[in-house]
């Protein structure tokens, strides 16, 4: 069990210069974008990861509140610190294709806005967690909660913005060998993602105990 | 279009009558006003490339930066907290 | 109800410090007046057509404004007196607490909006807002404060402690407040153009501020366990060098 992120980093490993070699070399340039369309096949694995773990932060976070789970919170500080690392890629990528597409590194539509906001969002949550008062961790949490929820709302409401003014289509269908190299992207970034988390949620339980050993060692040190 | 050959031949005008000896293939598009759109087209497209390339490169470089960044910062933390537990298991 | 009276008992006590000095409302109030005059002098070259676009966008960032000052000052007066570990001590409802801070963020918003609107119909009177249903844009205001109070009196409430640094309250509020500021921006300027969906939007409206108000009510209890109290003892036998690289 302790080796499965390794595995999993291993298996990514292969497969990314695969994955590479597959954006690069073997899939058809894209009719309408040209070859910028390449940077597509990251940023939008990027972009699920980041969702993904931000919904496993926030869910962690609830269980982390309700019955006080110290795994639970390991798994919210890592999920938590992979949403932030993920976005900013996604919020660094997405302009510089939008600017090598369309001249426009910022569109403004309901997808780009609720990212950024989402990233806000978790990089408070980070914060909180970091600098905030004594029992700032169960306040991170809330945070994180209310972020997972408001990312749908943010979206409807951008949405709902943005059809007083016009819209730009970000993505039209795909075909077929395109799907294919971009789920292989995702078999490539995916597990890179869950072992980071796994690995850093480690590490948290870990520092977790052993501030409670020195507390204990100190306790026992001043009784002694 | 009636186009002699030659590249260089002046009376080689769209719709313009050349003086076209009789064994001389008709080419299609290798009048001078074709030949110098396509050659437009085509440093349009090598600049678009080439700066598509840049922007690729951008963007995988800030991806690959942020991963191994992460990356180090684990691997770090994780020797920190080696190192501390030495020290709460020596005393 | 036993919640509603405890509320109420709470909320006319912060009322009554309130009107003592008139704190609160003043400075609110004069920060809305000061923001209206800059937005006056920076927008003063708007066209007619843009106006009614501009102004939704104006309203709300102010009341965004507004509402971060408020809520900071409305913990102050607990955190300087530190009441606030008696009242959490006290055997009444969390929620009576938190319903109470609510309704006094709120009523300081509404009367800054009640500042702010007639003042921003004066300055660009193309925008359409004497025009408006005035009920409708009651209710929109009345919604959008409470939404931004409902998910603002949580977090200050939780970064409400001695140590006296607030600077988290602003990096945490503006992103989180960001779904009421944005359906209250969409239904302003709906408003505004006269849009004829406005009374659906003002329900969805309601729905959201159900939504984050239950969900805050919700929080508010395990989010307030242990505030007021000691913090949690640190280890000691270690040097800053090693905590700060964790």
């Amino acid at each position: 069990m302790k080796y499965v992120p390794y595995v999993l980093l291993a298996i990514a490993a292969l497969l990314f210069p695969y994955a590479v070699s597959q954006v690069f070399l073997h899939t058809p340039i894209e009719a309408e974008m040209g070859t910028a369309q390449k940077i597509f096949y990251f940023h939008v694995p990027l972009a699920w990861t980041t969702m993904v773990f931000g919904v496993v932060c926030g869910i962690a976070a609830g269980i982390q509140l309700r019955i006080r789970s110290e795994r639970a919170e390991a798994i919210a500080v890592a999920a938590g610190e992979m949403v932030v690392l993920c976005g900013a890629g996604v919020l660094i990528t997405g302009p510089i294709w939008g600017d090598a597409t369309w001249g426009t590194p910022w569109t403004g539509d309901a997808r780009q806005t609720s990212t950024a906001l989402l990233w806000l969002v978790f990089v408070a949550y980070l914060l909180v967690r970091r600098y905030g008062p004594a029992n700032s961790d169960r306040l991170a949490a809330a945070l994180a909660i209310f972020g997972a929820v408001d990312v749908p709302i943010i979206y409807y409401a951008v949405k709902i913005w943005k059809t007083i003014h016009p819209q730009t289509t970000v993505v039209g269908s795909l075909p077929g060998s395109m799907w294919a190299t971009l789920w292989l992207c995702v078999a490539a970034i995916l597990p890179t993602c869950i072992a980071l988390v796994w690995i850093r949620a480690d590490q948290e339980r870990s520092a977790m105990a052993l501030d409670r050993a020195w507390i204990e060692r100190d306790a026992a040190a001043a009784t002694a | 279009m009636d186009i002699t050959a030659l590249p260089e031949s002046e009376s080689a005008a769209p719709g313009g009558e050349a003086e076209s000896p009789e064994n001389v293939k008709k080419v299609e598009g290798r009048d001078p006003e074709t030949v110098r759109l396509k050659r437009a087209y085509e440093s349009e497209v090598e600049a678009k490339v080439a700066s598509d390339h840049q922007h690729i490169v951008w963007a995988y470089g800030v991806i690959w930066v942020l991963f191994v960044g992460y990356g180090m910062l684990l691997w770090r933390r994780a020797n920190a907290q080696r190192a501390d537990l030495e020290r709460l298991q020596k005393r | 109800m036993h919640l509603l009276r405890q509320t109420w008992l709470l909320t006319r006590n912060d009322l009554r410090q309130e009107l003592r000095q008139l704190e609160l409302v003043v400075t609110a109030g004069f920060f809305t007046l000061v923001v209206l005059i800059m937005f006056a002098l920076a927008f003063s070259t708007l066209d007619d057509e843009v106006q009614p676009r501009a102004v939704p966008g104006m309203i709300w960032l102010c009341l965004a404004f507004v509402g971060a000052l408020t809520l900071t000052r409305v913990f102050d007066r607990e955190r300087e007196a530190s009441t606030f570990a008696a009242l959490l001590a006290a055997p009444v409802d969390r929620l009576a607490i938190y319903l109470s801070k609510l309704l006094v963020t709120l009523g300081v918003l509404l009367i800054c909006a009640a500042l702010l609107i007639p003042g921003l119909a004066l300055i660009f009177p193309a925008a359409g807002i004497t025009r408006a249903p005035m009920l409708a844009l009651g209710v929109l205001t009345l919604l959008g404060c409470l939404g931004y109070a409902a998910v603002g009196t949580l977090f200050a409430a939780g970064l409400a402690t001695s140590s006296g640094k607030n600077v988290l309250l602003s990096v945490v509020l503006y992103p989180l407040t960001t779904p009421v500021l944005l359906f209250a921006l969409v239904a302003t300027a709906r408003l505004l153009e006269g849009h004829a969906e406005t009374w659906s939007a003002l329900a969805q409206f309601a729905a959201l501020d159900a939504i984050l108000l239950g969900v805050a009510a919700w929080l508010f209890e395990s989010v307030l366990v242990g505030v007021g109290q000691a913090p949690a003892p640190h280890p000691t036998a270690r040097s800053t060098a090693e905590r700060t690289s964790r």
